[in-house]
């Protein structure tokens, strides 16, 4: 079989809603922000061409929901992730705390081949808010955090003034091609496909 | 059909999934040779998988992200084929040549999706042409899907303001038309599940038979009865889990630059919403209203309001309207809070009325609807009111009527959850002003109540006083506490209880000492109104009953007494004697207060009125104590409040209630306190008070100290008489009072101690006993006599002094008590002080010979 080349990263955005996923999306992608509230339904990717040691990327960046209301069709698309992005809101401990569940339910969900390896990136979001006096998570508690599940990057932004959101998207990128993340390898075993579908699909031709 | 059992289900999503999964290995391996003939026939046969109608919408949803990932690779694969030199419109062309319908359009949309990344032809008309092409598919489950792909694959290539397909050809408005289409096409897919016997019936459908068709409407509708309700039930837990592909759309178009605000208003939301009416499907109207509001931002609804809100009345007439409008006034109430500076556009816009004009229209329409749903969306109007115009209590007054007016004609609540509604809805204007002063000026408030079963009354008077007493609220006014206490008064008097139902007696604690507290801050600096808001206090309490005031009164009386204290003296009373608040009628009040508790004496219940009068001399102190008083003793503590009302009577010369709180007293020493403990203490208390009192004339005076005097010879034992008898030799002799000194009787009273103390000590003596308590009680009245003494009374002579010293010395036992020895050594010691202080007093000392 001929060497893969992995040109597409696939990365997916978790957090509690609110915390600002869609504007770091937005952010990174089309350099856009906006102040508005708007919710996300569903799941939604844009994607992005980074360029990383020479060559060039497609970075898929999945944002999700956070909102369960909004996830009817669940989560079938965290497989094949090659990052998971957890987002919180530094001024909201609520969001902080949530993150285990995130991290969790991620894991569980996606069932990487190698968990403990599985390559995530925590960002603290909304540094700007009130020149930081409204922040409730310390720097410290959120490394502290990220120590403990096996030495998670920690970057902490403004996706409204752009800080950091490049830096931590470049981590992201890093992180998600050293991913030990292969593609399942699939050997067929009969050269003879094509007929099969029929019986499991309706008889009319649509 | 469907499997039914989920087992089956996974066995073809199995078999789904390794057939998918082969095609895609040789669909890889003709991209890795660049063929492109072997890569579109295999990845035609790959979707051909997405083309089951076995698998519920989550396992389909699991294939058709198989597919997207594989398709990625594939759109990578055409991308760079045309860079090779393949004509994209070629390309386009090519896909469509495979056999199945389904997989053909998921092809042309990805070779669509790279065609427009070309930009050999404006985005728009490619874009037109996949959504048009995509009416191939009228199943709904594939349809949804396809269309939901084609979605997620145009989303960053919409001709958008500011985006690279921007172009003169293609504008914003293209983009929104795309979206519109392509949402309205996938609702009524969506919808038509509804009606939907079974999947197979698609194919009649997809024979491109109008849907429209009524024939064929009814065809589905009737068939559709023959369904059990298991079908439609699992019919709709299909749909609601497809909901998100429909809502999707909105997502996108409210993530459009070129959705400014005119754009929405005048397209999208009048085309979203036309959609939506005419649906008249119950599912799709809940829960795309709900998209609206969530996915567009708060200023558009602010400035749309009246289309959104107009929609409503157009909905099916059993949604559930309310959720989504509750939802709605909760987002801009949010956004009030968050945002001050977008309040005027809030009253620019008239919102208040708007949305109450709308709750109106929506609950005429509903006639039956429920009174929880009515009571939650004025719940929610009137948050929505108190957050953005707190300036407006008249709104907030003019919702709890509309409210009313929903309730009245239909009795108490009986619904718990509308009843707890109620206590939301009576509690936002405490929490939002934190004041209840404000609430009380919501003269619909009380009326509301009204509608309230007593438990929930009395559960709504815990809430008003907690917020009081969280807040340190101030009731200053007479006119205050009076509405206050009409509020409250499901604690202060409860007709539940004259009905016989139960009430636990812990809450009813509870709720009581909640109102004693509560007295603390109902408060005015003008005595003259203080004594107003005391009176009013007492009328209300009153009626609730013995069983409240052991609780009301106590603090009632602290009240009554500070307020005394307060008074200026009564020469000095701005008011003069006239005046309507005077320390007479404040003792008046006390008095009646405390004989209110003495009726219920008389009937019966002697314990249990005087338990109130131990709590409020508790109250004297600090209100915790009150909690822990009721396990005292009453009538010794009743006896208190009797001698601290006589001493505070005193303060105000009133002489006649300052004796009759004496008397009272005395009696209850006579005739409840009995153990001859606190007997003794009970005397201590009767002199040390008889002792500061100055406002009485010499006969009242010689009246009680009489009787004073006769209970210490009356204690039971020998050493407490000749103590208490000492003790009131002080009732003769007040420092700065000439007329209460009286040597001859200090002498008489002195010598009749020692009487006592003689006495004692034979007695001991003959029971062969230590006689140390009796050389104790002789040093004490030596220091008694020495006190007399350097005061200079003429009675008390030095003779007097040295023979009881003499005495002393006498004694016995001295040297095998220590405690005596060294309290006589004391004293002995304090004399020589005194005699080296010299002056008067030294000289008087000097005299002594020891
Ligand atoms: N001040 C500030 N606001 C932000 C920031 N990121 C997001 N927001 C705001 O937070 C709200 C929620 O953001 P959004 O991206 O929709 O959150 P999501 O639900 O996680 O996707 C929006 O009103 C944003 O404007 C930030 O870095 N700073
Ligand atoms: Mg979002």
């Amino acid at each position: 079989m001929p060497s893969r080349r992995r040109t597409l990263l696939k990365v997916i955005i978790l957090g509690d809603s609110g915390v600002g996923k869609t504007s770091l999306m937005n952010q990174y992608v089309n350099k856009k922000f906006s102040n508005q509230y708007k919710a996300t339904i569903g799941a939604d990717f844009l994607t992005k061409e980074v360029q990383f040691e020479d060559r060039l990327f497609t970075l898929q960046i999945w944002d999700t929901a956070g909102q369960e209301r909004f996830q009817s069709l669940g989560v079938a698309f965290y497989r094949g992730a090659d990052c998971c992005v957890l987002v919180y809101d530094v001024n909201s401990m609520k969001s902080f705390d949530n993150l285990n569940n995130w991290r969790e339910e991620f894991l569980i969900q996606a069932s990487p081949s190698d968990p403990e390896n599985f390559p995530f990136v925590l960002i603290g979001n909304k540094v700007d808010v009130d020149g930081g006096n409204s922040r409730v998570v310390s720097e410290k508690k959120a490394k502290a955090w990220c120590a403990s599940k096996g030495n998670i990057p920690y970057f902490e932004t403004s996706a409204k003034e752009g800080t950091n959101v490049e830096e931590a998207f470049q981590c992201i990128a890093k992180n998600a091609l050293k991913s030990g993340e292969e593609e399942e390898l699939y050997l067929p075993d009969t050269i003879d496909v094509g007929t099969s579908s029929q019986q499991r699909s309706s008889g009319c031709e649509c | 059909m469907i499997a039914d059992g989920a087992e089956d289900e996974e066995k073809w999503l199995a078999a789904g999934a390794a057939a998918f999964k082969q095609n895609a290995f040789y669909m890889q391996r003709a991209i890795d040779s660049n063929n492109l003939k072997d890569a579109l026939k295999y990845s035609a046969q790959m979707l051909g998988e997405l083309r089951t109608s076995k698998l519920s919408p989550h396992k389909y949803y699991d294939l058709y992200m198989r597919a997207f990932d594989e398709l990625r690779k594939l759109e990578i694969f055409f991308m760079e084929e045309t860079r090779r030199g393949c004509s994209v419109i070629e390309l386009y062309e090519l896909v469509q040549h495979a056999g199945n319908i389904l997989p053909r359009l998921y092809l042309l949309c990805t070779a669509g999706s790279v065609y427009i990344k070309t930009k050999e032809a404006p985005a728009k008309d490619i874009l037109k042409d996949l959504v048009e092409m995509c009416r191939g598919i009228q199943h709904p489950l594939r349809g949804l899907f396809l269309r939901s792909y084609l979605a997620q694959v145009s989303r960053d290539k919409l001709p958008d303001i500011g985006s690279e397909y921007e172009g003169d050809a293609d504008t914003v408005t293209d983009a929104v038309e795309f979206v519109l289409l392509n949402f309205t096409e996938m609702n009524k897919l969506w919808v038509r599940m509804q009606h939907q016997v079974s999947h197979d019936l698609c194919c009649i459908a997809c024979e491109s038979l109008p849907f429209d068709d009524p024939e064929l409407r009814l065809a589905v509708g009737l068939s559709g009865l023959q369904g059990p309700a298991r079908e439609k039930e699992r019919r709709e837990r299909e749909r609601s889990e497809l909901r998100d592909l429909v809502g999707k759309n909105l997502h996108v178009l409210s993530q459009l630059e070129g959705v400014d605000l005119d754009m929405y208003r005048d397209t999208v939301l009048p085309r979203v919403l036309e959609q939506i009416v005419n649906c008249r499907d119950e599912i799709a109207q809940i829960y795309l209203v709900d998209c609206i509001i969530q996915v567009f931002p708060d200023e558009y609804h602010l400035q749309t309001l009246d289309v959104l809100l107009g929609a409503c009345p157009q909905l099916q007439p059993s949604i559930d309207i309310m959720t989504v409008l509750s939802r709605l006034m909760e987002r801009l109430s949010s956004y009030a809070a968050l945002n001050v500076e977008v309040l005027p556009y809030f009253l620019q816009v008239e919102a208040f009325s708007k949305l109450n004009n709308a709750i109106g229209k929506v609950i005429e329409a509903q006639e039956d609807m429920p009174i929880l749903s009515a009571v939650t969306l004025y719940s929610s109007l009137l948050k929505f009111t108190l957050h953005v115009h707190p300036d407006r209590l008249d709104y907030a007054d003019q919702v709890l009527g509309s409210c009313i007016k929903q309730l009245s004609g239909k009795g108490k609540i009986d619904d718990s959850r509308a009843t707890k509604e109620i206590v939301t809805l009576l509690s936002a204007p405490l929490e939002k002003y934190n004041d209840v002063v404000t609430a009380l000026k919501l003269t619909n408030y009380p009326l509301v109540m009204e509608y309230l079963d007593n438990e929930t009354k009395r559960i709504m008077a815990t809430v008003i006083i907690r917020s009081i007493m969280k807040n340190n609220t101030l009731i200053a006014t007479a006119e205050k506490v009076e509405a206050l206490l009409e509020l409250i008064g499901g604690l202060i008097n409860d007709p539940d209880e004259s009905q016989g139902v139960e009430v636990d007696e812990d809450d009813f604690e509870e709720g009581q000492n909640s109102v004693a507290r509560l007295i603390h801050m109902l408060y005015n600096d003008d005595p003259e109104e203080m004594f107003k808001i005391i009176s009013i206090l007492k009328n209300h309490f009153l009626t609730g009953g013995p069983k409240r005031l052991k609780f009301t009164v106590p603090p009632l009386v602290v009240s009554a007494l500070k307020l005394i204290r307060r008074l200026p003296v009564e020469g000095d009373n701005p008011f003069g004697k006239e005046a309507s608040v005077s320390a007479t009628k404040i003792f008046q009040f006390l008095n009646q207060a405390i004989k209110l508790g003495q009726i219920p004496l008389v009937l019966n219940q002697l314990c249990y009125s005087l338990r109130f009068l131990s709590l409020s001399v508790g109250a004297f102190c600090l209100l915790q104590i009150i909690e822990a008083l009721p396990n005292v003793p009453s009538p010794d503590l009743a006896f208190r409040l009797y001698l601290q009302c006589a001493e505070a009577a005193n303060k105000c010369d009133e002489e006649p209630i300052a004796y009759e709180f004496f008397t009272q007293a005395y009696i209850l020493y006579e005739e409840e306190i009995s153990d001859s403990k606190a007997q003794v203490t009970a005397l201590q208390l009767i002199i040390g008070t008889l002792q500061r009192m100055h406002v009485f004339g010499v006969e009242n005076r010689d009246t009680l100290t009489h009787k004073a005097m006769g209970y210490s010879s009356k204690l039971l034992k020998k050493p407490d008489q000749c103590r208490a008898v000492y003790g009131c030799s002080h009732l003769f002799w007040l420092e700065d009072h000439e007329a209460i000194q009286d040597g001859e009787r200090v002498l008489l009273c002195l010598k009749r101690a020692l009487k006592i103390a003689n006495s004692a000590q034979q007695m001991i003596s003959t029971a062969q006993g230590s006689s140390t308590v009796s050389v104790t009680l002789f040093i004490e009245m030596l220091n008694k006599y020495l006190y007399f003494y350097e005061k200079g009374i003429p009675q008390i002579t030095v003779e007097s002094v040295e023979s009881l010293i003499k005495l002393i010395k006498n004694e016995e036992p001295m040297a095998s008590d220590p405690s005596a020895e060294s309290f006589f050594a004391s004293t002995l010691r304090f004399m020589e002080f005194q005699k080296q202080k010299g002056g008067a007093i030294g000289d008087r000392y000097e005299e002594i010979k020891v």
